[in-house]
């Protein structure tokens, strides 16, 4: 037997102690060490789980003898973090949005990749079975030509004030909607279609946020290449409390057909019967557990395990990543076009 | 009510266990659904009479989690002995979204601070973390002890026969291998409540594994059955090799999602839980006529008695 990956935690917020208990139970990785300004986490993780805690990421680079790192630090820091875990070359899961500008995520994406160095980014709704069950619909043509799609995300993320405290108030920090919500509704139309061309008609609207939107819409569109002509919109809105959990919904139209499917089922009308997929004329119902896969160990949902796996696979054999620092880094552009967009057209109402 | 003969926890656990799942909004296969019936069950009166449908049909123990209705629907328990002063109780702590919804406000550390400082400075917490150093001493088996006690004010004065951990905190923290919080809640558990420890999980044979190489027996394990392996990590082979070779004396399984979300017809679903070394059943249903089917499915001779 190989000795299991040692993995090192960079920030352990939610996604950090998530992430250390789904890996930490991969029968071919342990995590060994914990980056985490807070004293209450990292005393609490030395004293139990008995690993090696800094109070930041320099202290755990200079000192661990490592296999990977797993990055979930708010995503203002990660630009000083990536560099210092490139001058390393180790493995990188960096959670998402990944970085701030599209500029700098290119430019990660570039030198790792040149450098043969494995990165992910944890867009997790491209690890849920139903969502790839949609994909692989679209992809093998059930639906014709796909002509337009919405792409939507509802959570009651942000349902009061809660003051300019914490990272979440501001853009600088990756604070907001677009960069905390959307960035998922723009990667599940990226993962299904590539990256838009261009946006217009955005609107970002605040409910309870002072400085960042709660709300926001856009339009999508594809000038060129394979999906040239297609087009769909996006609405999310993270300050929305008729929904108890964080949801996506997606819908793709085509010219044989539909399908509207979120995490838990989707439902797919079709102008012809497919025997191949078992689906008839007219509308169809799959639920998820119709589809559902199995894992070797749960904590918040298969896709979380799911994707961790794949980064462990990566390493120590050499598969396929399904999320890259080059896949994030376009999201980052439709993002940044999203704020040009709404500056835009802003300026045109402002003048008028 | 009278102090039972011996602790509770000597006592075998129930095989029939109606659970809350169908109140509170949760259906994992369709949120339209959940919608209808979080519009239902957003009145007292509604809830009360499921549950009173539910001991119609012969059940005579509850698994209620403490989420925010919680405490209302224990009220109104209370407030009718006679009625209901035998049902037995299963709650489930903690309520995962009121820490979740902290940690959206004011981050991790924000949200561990709110919870020690909620009853004010003066409080038990309250004086524990005082002081700038207090943090870094901080007893954690102390802190948790005083969370299960917050969490579980609500069940007060019930006849409560096992407490279970919630799946999202007990896998969790199973994949950090750290045997310490288990040992600390179980024995904590049967000291201050003289009730089963209860952990629910999504990775039964994993967690029973672990159990045993810790050496923790004495534990109730809820666990995802049915024989479509939905919520069951990692596989149904697992589960029932796992679960024919369990002693049930020591690990008594109490099987949740049989029906796998309605994938599963009741008649297929509990013929298959039948076949198998399980000791208990919980299940949620809302119309009479669907829980008296699950009884008589579950237990027939129960059913009929009830009849």
């Amino acid at each position: 037997m190989t000795e299991p990956l040692k993995l090192g935690i960079i920030g352990a917020g939610r996604m950090g102690i998530t992430h250390y208990s789904i890996a930490n139970a991969h029968e071919n990785a342990k995590v060994t060490s914990v980056a985490d300004p807070s004293k209450l986490i990292t005393t609490m993780l030395g004293k139990y789980a008995k690993v090696s805690t800094y109070k930041d990421y320099k202290g755990l680079l200079k000192n661990e003898e490592l296999d990977g790192v797993l990055i979930c630090t708010p995503p203002a820091f990660n630009p000083e973090i990536l560099e210092a875990v490139y001058e390393r070359r180790l493995p990188a899961f960096c959670e998402k949005p990944y970085v701030l500008n599209a500029a700098d995520g290119a430019a990660f994406a570039a030198k790792y990749d040149a450098a043969g160095i494995i990165n992910q980014v944890g867009y997790v709704n491209r690890w849920n079975d139903m969502f790839t069950k949609a994909k692989a619909f679209v992809d093998q043509g059930l639906l014709g030509q796909t002509l337009r799609f919405r792409s939507e995300m509802f959570s009651p993320t942000i349902t009061r004030d809660i003051g300019d405290a914490g990272w979440r108030a501001s853009h600088a920090n990756g604070g907001g909607a677009v960069f905390e919500m959307a960035s998922h509704a723009i990667d599940l139309i990226a993962y299904f279609f590539g990256s838009p061309t261009r946006v217009g008609g955005t609107s970002l609207s605040q409910v309870y946020s002072k400085q960042v939107e709660d709300i926001v819409s856009t339009s999508l569109f594809y000038d060129g290449g394979a999906n040239s002509g297609l087009s769909g919109t996006m609405y999310v809105n993270w300050s929305d409390a008729s929904f108890r959990k964080p949801t996506n919904k997606f819908e793709v139209f085509g010219s044989q057909g539909k399908l509207l499917v979120d995490q838990h089922g989707m439902k797919v009308h079709l102008a012809q019967p497919s025997p191949e997929y078992g689906l008839k004329e007219g509308w169809n119902q799959l639920y998820i557990t119709d589809v559902h896969s199995s894992v070797p160990f749960y904590v918040r949902g298969i896709e979380y395990t799911a994707q961790l796996y794949d980064f462990v696979a990566a390493i120590k054999e050499g598969k396929p990543v399904r999320c890259t620092f080059a896949d994030a880094a376009a999201n980052l552009r439709v993002i940044e076009q999203i704020f040009a967009d709404d500056a835009a057209l802003r300026r045109v109402g402002a003048a008028a | 009510m009278t102090a039972p003969d011996k602790q509770r926890y000597e006592q075998p656990i129930d095989r029939i266990i109606f659970g809350d799942n169908q109140f509170f909004g949760i259906n994992h296969m369709s949120q339209d659904k959940a919608q209808e019936r979080a519009e239902r069950f957003a009145k007292l009166d509604n809830v009360m009479a499921v549950y009173d449908h539910a001991i119609d049909a012969g059940i005579d123990a509850i698994m209620l989690n403490s989420n925010d209705r919680a405490a209302g629907i224990c009220d109104a328990f209370r407030a009718n002995p006679a009625k209901y002063g035998h049902l037995k109780w299963y709650p489930s702590i903690p309520y995962p979204h009121k820490y979740a919804a902290m940690v959206n406000d004011k981050g991790m550390v924000g949200a561990v601070q709110e919870i020690l400082f909620s009853k004010g400075a003066k409080s038990a917490l309250g004086k524990m973390v005082r002081g700038a150093s207090a943090v870094a001493t901080l007893d954690a088996v102390k802190l948790m002890k005083m969370l299960i006690d917050e969490e579980m004010a609500i069940y007060d004065g019930l006849d409560v026969r096992c407490v279970f951990l919630q799946n999202i905190i007990t896998d969790l923290m199973l994949g950090y291998d750290v045997p310490d919080p288990f040992i600390a809640y179980c024995e904590y558990i049967r000291e201050r409540f003289g009730a089963w420890p209860g952990l629910i999980t999504q990775n039964l044979p994993f967690l029973h594994a672990k159990l045993e190489e810790w050496g923790i027996e004495g534990v109730v394990i809820c666990a995802s059955v049915n024989k479509i392996g939905y919520l069951m990590s990692p596989g149904v082979a697992e589960y029932e090799a796992d679960l024919a070779a369990n002693d049930g004396a020591k690990y008594p399984v109490m099987a949740m999602s049989t029906l796998a979300s309605g994938a599963v017809p009741p008649v297929e679903a509990y013929d298959y839980i039948n076949r198998l070394n399980i000791q208990s059943v919980v299940f949620g249903a809302s119309s009479p006529g669907n829980i008296k089917q699950t009884v008589s499915l579950i237990e027939p001779a129960r059913a009929e008695a009830a009849e």
